[in-house]
């Protein structure tokens, strides 16, 4: 019987070991490793002197550190609002009895699918000065056109309209997810009750729906510490700096500047703001299953 | 309920359906303005006012981003990449979920939330030392580079292993008393029975390995080790306003896509509620 025990145990470790290996070499010790490094003056070859907490220091007084975290708040702001109540109107629109229903799920949803880049191409396209359609239409309506992404008050608000286009799909899907849950009693029960459709709304859905909101924002808080790819191809950070979003600046600083102390220390305390948000995203899925 | 009430009812599930529709038009405007640009003459596509229909149609577009450009070769670098990453994690995750759901070992506890943990780590932290550790390696600009640090996936462990103890031990059990060894126990019942959770997990991999584009911007430093993402933002770079061409090539890098769209909406559509990623 012990003996069978010990056998066990040996079979779980085994089955673990494929995956230990690959996580260990390829994240756990990358964290430690960059938390090292965010201690050094490190160039791109690897040379290292010990500083500290220098890096940290540096970064508290950089503006450019500061503008670039606040360029990425401002992103979040611009994105999560329009998300959210795109997301759950088309959800709620999409939810049930609704001709064509699939087609129109697919046709929000189908961006989603698309790389980075291929987002940014078709944008930078649609935003042209002379020859885009944005302008062009603009112009028929009688407002002024714009060189969007070249003028530093237009340049993130061009970009979070892409990235809405982009990931609207997303949350109406996780406002599906969640509509489904919501059992159909409550709002026959409310009906027979004479509860209008914006009443029903208000004292039904978005409290059950509480959960997903919440969910959906964070995610999206999330992913806008992570945003990179559009910035970078749209404005690479441009107009004067006006969109430089934190990884944009990590991978100036590291890749393009080769000052990997501070990037890395950049990466560290971005990482830890992202923790808030992560951690309440997780609690929320956990609890979900 | 009164007629009134009803007609109220009809207008307001009509004006929803019209907003929709509304919505609907202009989401589909960018990729419909990407299709017809992409077969018009390149003199053509920049006309002001600007003209909807590719009249003369043209390929040529297509047949210089076939033939030109190193599209076709990016595609096929992606295309390995990501389904090696895709039957790796499946394999590596499964094996590890199915440790964590069904065996007791000493330290599972500690290893779950270690795991749980790695759904924290964004790249940004990670892209500084994996450069140096690849470099070290002497592997950068390499299949290996692209591939291994994707390999384990935390949320595929934790979606298996979830799935795995919802179901029944009976047949497991029966399959114990038959001398029956883990492995195969792993293998003949556990997998077969949970091909929607590794379906799930299959589609969200490659989409995520597919689209990646931060780590493969610096680790690929040639443009033959290009992947689909970081060889799309450099054709943008060097044929900026070539605007026919951006999107014949767009097109081409989006058909993989596309394609797995119209045939697996409804999985990847699952895969993606059950996994929470965002991009």
């Amino acid at each position: 019987m012990i003996f069978m025990r010990k056998n066990v145990n040996i079979a779980g470790y085994l089955f673990i070991f494929p995956f230990g290996v690959i996580y260990t070499l390829f994240l756990i010790y990358p964290i430690f490793q960059g938390f090292f490094i965010s201690l050094h003056d490190w160039d791109i070859l690897g040379s290292k002197i010990f500083v500290g907490g220098k890096n940290y220091n540096n970064l508290l007084v950089d503006p450019k550190f500061w503008s670039s975290l606040w360029h990425t708040a401002y992103f979040a702001l611009l994105t999560t609002p329009v998300l959210l109540a795109l997301g759950l109107g088309l959800a709620m629109a999409l939810n049930k009895g609704f001709r064509g229903r699939d087609i129109f799920r697919a046709i929000f949803f189908y961006p989603y699918m698309l790389t980075t880049s291929i987002v940014a191409v078709i944008w930078i396209w649609l935003y042209q000065p002379l020859f885009g359609l944005i302008n062009f239409y603009l112009n028929k309506l009688g407002l002024p056109a714009h060189a969007w992404l070249a003028e530093a008050k237009w340049a993130m608000p061009a970009i979070a309209g892409a990235t809405i286009w982009w990931t609207v799909g997303f949350n109406m899907i996780l406002f599906l997810a969640g509509l489904q849950e919501i059992p159909d009693e409550l709002h026959e029960a409310a009906q027979i009750d004479g509860a209008s459709s914006i009443q029903r709304f208000y004292c039904i859905t978005l409290p059950l729906l509480r959960r997903t909101v919440l969910l959906a924002t964070m995610l999206q808080m999330i992913a806008s510490f992570k945003v990179f790819g559009q910035v970078y191809i749209m404005t690479g950070g441009g107009p004067y700096g006006t969109t430089r979003v934190l990884v944009q600046y990590i991978y100036e600083t590291g890749f393009q500047w080769y000052r990997m102390g501070p990037a890395s220390a950049m990466a560290y305390i971005g990482f830890c703001i992202m923790l808030v948000f992560s951690l309440i995203q997780f609690k929320l899925f956990t609890r979900a299953d | 309920m009164s007629i009134g009430d009803r007609r109220v009812k009809r207008l307001t599930s009509l004006l929803i359906w019209f907003l929709t529709m509304v919505v609907a038009v202009i989401w589909l405007i960018p990729l419909i303005w990407m299709l017809l640009t992409s077969f018009k003459h390149e003199s053509m596509a920049i006309t002001l006012p600007p003209r909807w229909l590719p009249i003369p149609f043209t390929l040529e577009n297509y047949l210089k981003v076939l033939t030109d450009s190193l599209i076709p070769r990016w595609f096929l670098n992606t295309t390995i990449v990501a389904f090696i990453v895709t039957f790796g994690v499946v394999i590596i995750d499964s094996l590890a979920a199915y440790g964590l759901a069904r065996i007791d070992f000493k330290g599972k506890n500690l290893v779950f939330w270690v795991i749980v943990s790695g759904l924290m780590i964004p790249d940004q932290v990670l892209i500084i030392p994996l450069y140096f550790l690849f470099n070290n390696l002497n592997l950068l600009n390499s299949f290996p580079a692209l591939i291994l640090p994707r390999l384990a996936l935390p949320l595929g462990v934790f979606i298996l292993k979830q799935f795995f103890e919802g179901l029944p031990l009976e047949l497991e059990e029966a399959a114990q008393i038959d001398g029956c060894s883990r492995l195969k126990m792993y293998w003949y019942i556990v997998m077969p029975l949970s091909k929607p959770a590794i379906a799930a997990v299959a589609v969200f991999t490659f989409i995520a390995t597919w689209n990646a584009f931060l780590w493969p911007l610096i680790v690929a430093n040639t443009e033959e080790m290009y992947t689909i993402p970081v060889g799309i933002a450099n054709f943008q770079g060097v044929h900026g306003t070539e605007y026919a061409m951006l999107m014949a090539g767009s097109m081409v890098a989006s058909l993989p896509m596309l394609v797995a769209f119209l045939f697996l909406q409804k999985q990847i559509i699952k895969g993606i509620a059950m996994s929470g990623i965002k991009g």
